[in-house]
């Protein structure tokens, strides 16, 4: 009798720490599938932070909401490769890209280091923010330390490139500061955040001016006004350019 | 948000020097070991500054301890702090923590397995640590509405702030965080987890209510500080303000400037007229500061005050190696004790401007 009672006992206790047993693998099973999603929504999430600023992802987690848009003041910095087509004819393509990731690679570091915010890349063109993605009051002063980091980061790249027996690069960067709405513009599949407004088309205009001139950054007037006296700028004669209707007063930077 | 482990970091910038006196004197008061103290023995105002945040940060009137530890690891992230990011994920691990409630804190706040009280706490940790824009009462409504005494969340803000002073003034030195990182993973740390344990939590320190005096009520930022009256932290910070500005290796109108610029770069109007009334007292008059703030620049700076303007600007970034090679820069041209009190005011002042949320709740 007593033999049963523990055999039935021990039937129970068996069956007890099999299902215990087998909850605690449903539950690591499960930890480790959450641990998986959260890894993958991560590197999601840093994936998708070179399209982005942070806080404009974590904003879109948050509230779910990506259509969102902000008025704002920004200066706007167009820089384009002088010349560039009859580089890309002359070099081998690897050659060539590489080339162009080492000049991406160098601006985008100047522009960074002087918290401006690079939004694309357009062929060899490239295009900064400052200002945009957190309020900035030294914003016109960092844009010109920015272009002039570049010029400097040019020329270290450019003995680089000599010392290879590669083509050297000339820039183009041209400044402005106006009023327009940052926020992600695109289509369901493709958006990117950007700065929509004239300012832009002002800032690659003057980029434009720069091959007229043979300088190589023009800044507006209007963000020469917000600047620090210190810098040293001259000005250059009142241009007019296709698709603005006032002639722009622009300034070369030294 | 970045795991901490890819923030890029720069090689320390000071030099340790042994302060038996300093390191005793932190060890006596912490509770912790004072090594620590060997990089700020050149500063006499930091170093004491740096004692009276470590004892005030586990100095706690009315708050859940584990829920400012689990604060100080959130805001330590957000400002790309490593060394405090490893010093607060060792303490918390010691403390039993597993690894997986800690990555959730580093990297699931917004969807992770929280409390709504702990979630409201952890959210205004955040808005205040990362300040643009700035903090308003509505971010403090979460906290109110699950059941936070009105105590408990000036306590809460204040012991953020002071974690925000730790993150700041450790970004800029560029202090080492390996130790820490690799703390927890240590075989001595596991063999010996219970005991560390037991000491852990004995530098907690449960504190009675402490009133300013009427004498402490006055002086340089008194708005924020009597904001934080009743809590001991108060006292102590009214002792750092005031040796700042009267007994620092920066001249007062130096620490003024500083507070400044570093209002406008955080958008705090009221800090920024506050600093502009004490700089007219100091005889500067309105067209030379709008100068110095609209261009941090100008002729009647000098050759210090060159220096630090621009850098108190990039303090409020959350950039480390960007902020800790520019301080490289600057620390060239300054004696020890200048740069350190550079250091320590940057972090105080960043930390003090993001209080003002809380001056708007007491009112």
């Amino acid at each position: 009798m007593s033999a049963s009672v523990a055999g039935i006992a021990a039937l129970v206790a068996a069956a007890f720490a099999a299902s215990w047993w087998r909850a605690r693998c449903e539950a690591t099973r499960l930890r480790q599938r959450v641990a998986a999603a959260a890894g993958e929504l991560e590197n999601l999430q840093m994936a998708f932070s070179r399209f982005a600023p942070d806080a404009v992802i974590e904003r879109i987690i948050a509230e779910g909401v990506a259509d969102f848009g902000e008025k704002k003041e920004v200066t706007v910095l167009f820089a384009d490769v002088a010349g560039f087509t009859a580089l890309s004819e002359s070099l081998d393509p690897n050659v060539l890209v590489g080339v162009l990731n080492g000049y991406f690679e160098r601006m985008s570091r100047a522009i960074a280091e002087h918290r401006g915010y690079v939004s694309t890349f357009i062929g060899d063109g490239l295009l900064a923010f400052f200002g945009a993605t957190d309020p900035n009051p030294w914003q016109g002063n960092d844009s010109i330390a920015a272009a002039l980091a570049m010029r400097q980061a040019l020329v270290d790249y450019n003995r680089t490139l000599a010392e290879r027996g590669l083509p050297t690069l000339r820039i183009g960067i041209g400044l402005h500061r106006g009023t327009g709405v940052v926020g992600l513009v695109g289509s369901k599949e493709l958006k990117e955040f950007a700065f929509v407004g004239r300012a832009v088309n002002i800032a690659a205009r003057v980029q434009g001016l720069t091959r007229q001139y043979d300088v190589d950054i023009i800044l507006t007037e209007k963000l020469r006004q917000t600047i620090d006296p210190g810098y040293t700028t001259s000005a250059l004669p009142v241009t007019v350019v296709k698709g603005i209707e006032k002639p722009l007063e622009i300034h070369r930077l030294h | 948000m970045a795991r901490m482990s890819e923030i890029d970091w720069e090689p320390c910038l000071l030099t340790q020097h042994r302060a038996p006196e300093l390191e005793h004197r932190f060890a006596r008061e912490t509770g912790r070991s004072g090594e620590m103290m060997r990089f700020f023995a050149d500063s006499p105002w930091a170093a004491d500054a740096l004692v009276r945040v470590s004892v005030q940060i586990t100095t706690i009137v009315y708050t859940d301890p584990n829920l400012v530890d689990q604060a100080g690891l959130v805001v330590s992230q957000d400002n790309s702090c490593r060394f405090c990011f490893g010093v607060q994920r060792a303490f918390l691990r010691v403390l039993g923590m597993s690894e997986q409630r800690i990555a959730q804190l580093e990297q699931d706040l917004l969807t992770g397995d929280f409390s709504p009280r702990e979630r409201a706490a952890l959210e205004f940790a955040r808005r205040l640590s990362q300040s643009k824009p700035a903090a308003t009462l509505a971010d403090l409504e979460p906290m109110i509405n699950n059941g936070f005494s009105s105590e408990e969340i000036v306590e809460f803000a204040g012991l953020v702030g002071l974690h925000l002073f730790l993150n700041r003034i450790s970004t800029f030195v560029a202090l080492p965080p390996e130790r820490f990182e690799q703390l927890p993973d240590s075989w001595w740390a596991r063999l010996f987890r219970p005991l560390l344990a037991i000491r852990f939590r004995g530098m907690r320190h449960k504190a009675k209510p402490v009133q300013l005096l009427d004498v402490e009520r006055s002086g340089p930022l008194s708005l924020f500080i009597n904001a934080l009256d009743g809590l001991p932290m108060a006292r102590d910070l009214r002792i750092i303000v005031d040796r700042l500005w009267g007994a620092s290796a920066l001249p007062p109108r130096t620490v003024t400037i500083l507070f400044a610029v570093i209002a406008r770069a955080l958008g705090s109007a009221r800090c920024e007229a506050e600093a502009v009334k004490m700089l007219l007292e100091t005889g500067l008059v309105q067209s030379d500061i709008e100068q110095i703030l609209l261009h941090l620049s100008s002729p009647v700076l000098s050759d210090v005050e060159r220096r630090l303007v621009p850098l108190a600007r990039e303090t409020v970034w959350y950039q480390p190696a960007v902020i800790q090679r520019r301080c490289a820069e600057v620390q060239r041209d300054l004696s020890a004790a200048e740069f350190l009190d550079f250091c320590g005011t940057a972090a105080l002042l960043n930390m003090l401007c993001r209080l003002g949320v809380i001056v708007d709740y007491r009112r």
